[in-house]
């Protein structure tokens, strides 16, 4: 059984990671808001059980398992996010409740919730674990928009160009150091950073 | 001169950024324009005078936008300049090459009920690309009339005023598309209780936007009536519960739906064979390695371009203006000699001869598309400074000039992005400060000394970068950028566009460079230079441990920061620097240069990029934070 906290941190990790920030004990205790000394203490923790690899003062970096544990939070925060926004919750509760929901949600009532969000009638099957965020889409792929995560500002002004959802659109190359993405989406060529395309949530092929 | 009795027409252009909007308007109006800015906004508003067939037409040059949410500025002022102003009517500018994306716009435009007609622009760009289009087709979809043009040729431009004139005299308004069944039975019901308050803007365009949850109009209506506001979120709940997704982007949704469907049925495509001229330019220009390269050789040539051009053209006008000058000589002489003309001459041979050939590079970066593309392979870097991608251009440029460069920061899109840039921007090092740091501290204390000074203002660009990111109030934007095809700028409209932007430089920097010039000749010519030097002692003898004459030193460097190498020069009566100070005083006087205040002409420049208000606080942040990093600096050294 995974823990709640296990399960913060590697959210955390993999969070910083798709933002294009390094993960390194000060970025974590920010991201955790809790002391970097218990910081370093947890990720020994979770290195000693393979869920990273941990070198003192260089970072952290997830394993295959570490990274699949927190991707699934990740998404599973951003779609309770959005749920709740749904649900006219004012935006300074999302991230607070979403946090508490995140490790209590299974995994089949998430994807109820998800198909929700996701507004698709006739419920489609699939297990949504082929929704991810954009920036882990590969250079040269295509991919069919679900969501779009975070503030208005930025998701009106994504939807304004033209990334509405059930839109295809390919990542045609990214920038390297974790630079922007350049995405074609209706016959116009976007470029979107990586902090704003990690909450872009697609279906990949 | 309008004829008299015969009433002008008003027209507005509007529609997304880089579809040849900016060429239409400098092509109708030629010179007859005048660049300004909309009252109390920092948004560029342009408009022109254009005679055509008996009739006099102004024209107004909207801000290039996606959309008419409240998300910007810009966004709102398009919207209430069409709802309220009511330009006689409004000439849609649509890139046939990116159809749908540009018909979103165009149908939003739609809803605003006005006189109107599409410019169906740059068909020679969609043919290269395998698209043609059937007008009559889109005409007949949009319900408004549609006119081919390309306009860096001019094609197509008479017709469209033809047109224009036409539907003015009819009166003729568009007519808002309609959407799918239930969001249109939610609008009319929404349109029936707003039709009942009196607001200027068409009800059924209130109604969609109070449905997306529009601030703005929130606000304006619930002033009025706010049953009306919490009836329209009983109903946009009801779709949210439909769709299962905020209403703002069910119907955003919807309106691309719509726009999917005109394309489509309006356009034929036939893929080219082959790579088009931006697949190819694009493998080299945002290639993962390559791309730098191309990014450094850019920049480099800019800054060669602008120095050599800049300093011949500066040697030239010195060398016709001087003699001028010395014509004049005695107490009131020296006022006008010195002082007025010196500013003039100051602003003529320095400033003018660098702007000059940095706005004409800078326009054909912007018009050819090369600039979105320098923004995507730097904005990871950038970032660290609290800015993003866009901002890379203006912060090298501010090695060269802090003018350009400052002026360079319109290009960021939010007042945000724009305040945070133009303070970064001002942190950098100039050529004219470079002059002072190599000419003391490089030439009598060490290079290396001169070199830690330039890592240290890196330094400290990074962290107050990212401190103004921090403190600054609004949310931070993320990049999100459109990136147009390549393109062959078009001479005439860089030209043009140029020279007007050289002419509002010119109104806004001259009088202050003149203004300046002749109070510090005034000061000097009534002798108040030495009390002034003494008055100031406290600070800069007893914080910074210089010499008393420093005080006045600093003070010409706010007119030129080279000044105050060349004043020392004169007022010691020595080129030999080591004779007069320390080395500690050499690197402390050399910090407070590089840091203190912008020159006068990038106050200017900053006065016109963000107001009077943040100008003055840019201005006295710097004094402040030179005075305090100085002092450090003084007692450092004299520790070690």
């Amino acid at each position: 059984m995974i823990t709640e906290s296990t399960e913060e941190y590697l959210e955390a990790i993999y969070n910083l990671r798709e933002r294009g920030d390094a993960a390194t004990t000060t970025s974590v205790a920010r991201e955790l808001k809790v002391a970097p000394a218990s910081v370093t203490q947890m990720l020994k923790k979770l290195a000693k059980r393979g869920y990273l690899k941990y070198t003192p003062y260089r970072g952290v970096t997830l394993t295959p398992k570490g990274e699949k544990t927190g991707k699934k939070i990740l998404r599973k925060h951003r779609v309770m996010e959005k749920f709740l926004s749904n649900l006219g919750l004012p935006k300074s509760r999302l991230h607070r409740n979403a946090c508490e929901l995140e490790h209590h949600i299974p995994d089949d009532l998430e994807r109820a919730i998800y198909q929700r969000v996701e507004g698709e009638r006739p419920l489609p099957p699939g297990v949504p674990s082929n929704v991810v965020p954009l920036t882990s889409v590969l250079d040269g792929q295509k991919c069919v928009v679900s969501f779009i995560g975070g503030g208005w500002g930025a998701s009106q002004r994504l939807a304004d160009l033209g990334l509405t959802p059930r839109t295809e659109i390919k990542v045609v190359k990214s920038a390297l150091f974790r630079g922007p993405l350049m995405v074609s989406v209706r016959g116009t060529t976007l470029a979107i950073g990586r902090g704003v395309a990690a909450k872009v949530f697609v279906k990949a092929e | 001169m309008p004829t008299a009795g015969r009433k002008s027409l008003t027209v507005a252009l509007a529609g997304n950024a880089n579809v040849g909007k900016s060429v239409v308007f400098n092509y109708l109006t030629g010179l007859h324009q005048h660049i300004g800015n909309w009252p109390g906004k920092t948004v560029e508003k342009a408009e022109g005078t254009l005679y055509f067939k008996g009739h006099t037409i102004d024209i107004l040059d909207l801000p290039g936008i996606y959309s008419l949410s409240a998300f910007s500025i810009e966004e709102r002022i398009s919207r209430e300049y069409i709802a309220i102003q009511k330009p006689d009517i409004v000439i849609n500018i649509v890139d046939a090459s990116a159809l749908e994306r540009n018909l979103f716009f165009t149908l939003q435009l739609l809803e605003l009920e006005t006189p109107m007609i599409v410019a169906l622009n740059q068909v020679d760009v969609a043919e290269g690309k395998g698209i043609s289009i059937n007008v009559p087709e889109l005409q007949k979809s949009l319900g408004v009339p549609v006119t081919p043009t390309i306009a860096t040729r001019g094609t197509g431009l008479d017709k469209l005023l033809d047109k224009a004139v036409r539907i003015v005299k009819s009166k003729e308004k568009a007519k808002p598309a309609r959407y799918g069944r239930e969001i249109e039975e939610k609008i009319r019901r929404v349109t029936k209780l707003v039709e009942k308050i009196p607001i200027k803007y068409p009800p059924r365009w209130v109604a969609i936007k109070l449905l997306e949850g529009d601030e703005e109009i929130r606000g304006i209506v619930g002033g009025i009536d706010p049953k009306i506001v919490s009836a329209t979120e009983k109903h946009a709940r009801d779709l949210e519960r439909i769709h299962g997704e905020r209403c703002s982007t069910i119907i955003t949704s919807e309106r691309y739906n719509i726009a999917n469907k005109i394309s489509r049925g309006s356009q034929r495509i036939t893929p080219p064979k082959g790579p088009t001229l931006t697949e190819k330019l694009d493998a080299v220009t945002t290639h993962p390695v390559l791309g730098y390269p191309v990014l450094v050789g850019v920049i480099f040539l800019t800054l060669l371009a602008v120095f050599t051009v800049g300093g011949h053209l500066s040697g030239f006008f010195e060398d016709v203006m001087e003699p001028v000058r010395g014509a004049f000589g005695g107490g009131a002489g020296e006022l006008i000699g010195e002082g007025l003309l010196g500013g003039l001459i100051a602003g003529i041979a320095i400033v003018l001869p660098f702007i000059l050939p940095f706005y004409l590079i800078l326009t054909v970066l912007e018009d050819s598309g090369y600039l979105p593309r320098a923004a995507f392979i730097a904005d990871s870097l950038m970032h660290k400074m609290g800015i993003h991608g866009k901002a890379f251009i203006p912060f090298i440029l501010g090695y060269g000039c802090n003018v350009p460069a400052c002026l360079g920061c319109r290009i960021m899109e939010t007042e945000r992005e724009r305040t945070i840039a133009a303070f970064v921007v001002t942190l950098v090092p100039c050529a004219a400060v470079t002059v002072v740091v190599f000419g003391l501290v490089g030439a009598y204390v060490g290079i290396h000394w001169a070199l830690s000074l330039y890592l240290l203002n890196l330094a400290m660009i990074f962290i107050l970068g990212r401190v103004a990111f921090k403190v600054l109030p609004g949310e931070p934007m993320g990049l999100i950028m459109e990136m147009p095809p390549y393109r062959k700028p078009h001479a005439r409209s860089v030209l043009k566009e140029t020279w007007m932007r050289l002419k509002d430089f010119i109104y806004i920097a001259f009088p202050l460079i003149i203004i300046g010039s002749v109070v510090l000749t005034g000061l000097k010519v009534g002798g108040l230079l030495g009390p002034i030097g003494s008055a100031m002692s406290p600070v800069t003898v007893g914080w910074l441990g210089l010499p008393a004459i420093a005080g006045v030193l600093l003070i010409f460097g706010v007119l030129r920061k080279e000044l105050t190498l060349v004043m020392l020069a004169t007022l010691m009566g020595t080129a030999n620097f080591a004779t007069v100070l320390t080395p500690t005083q050499m690197i402390v006087f050399a910090i407070v240069v590089m840091y203190y205040i912008p020159c006068i002409a990038t106050i200017a420049a900053l006065v016109k990029e963000l107001g009077w208000k943040k100008a003055a606080y840019i201005t006295v942040f710097e004094i402040a934070f030179a005075l305090l990093l100085g002092g450090i600096a003084f007692r450092l050294l004299t520790l070690v």
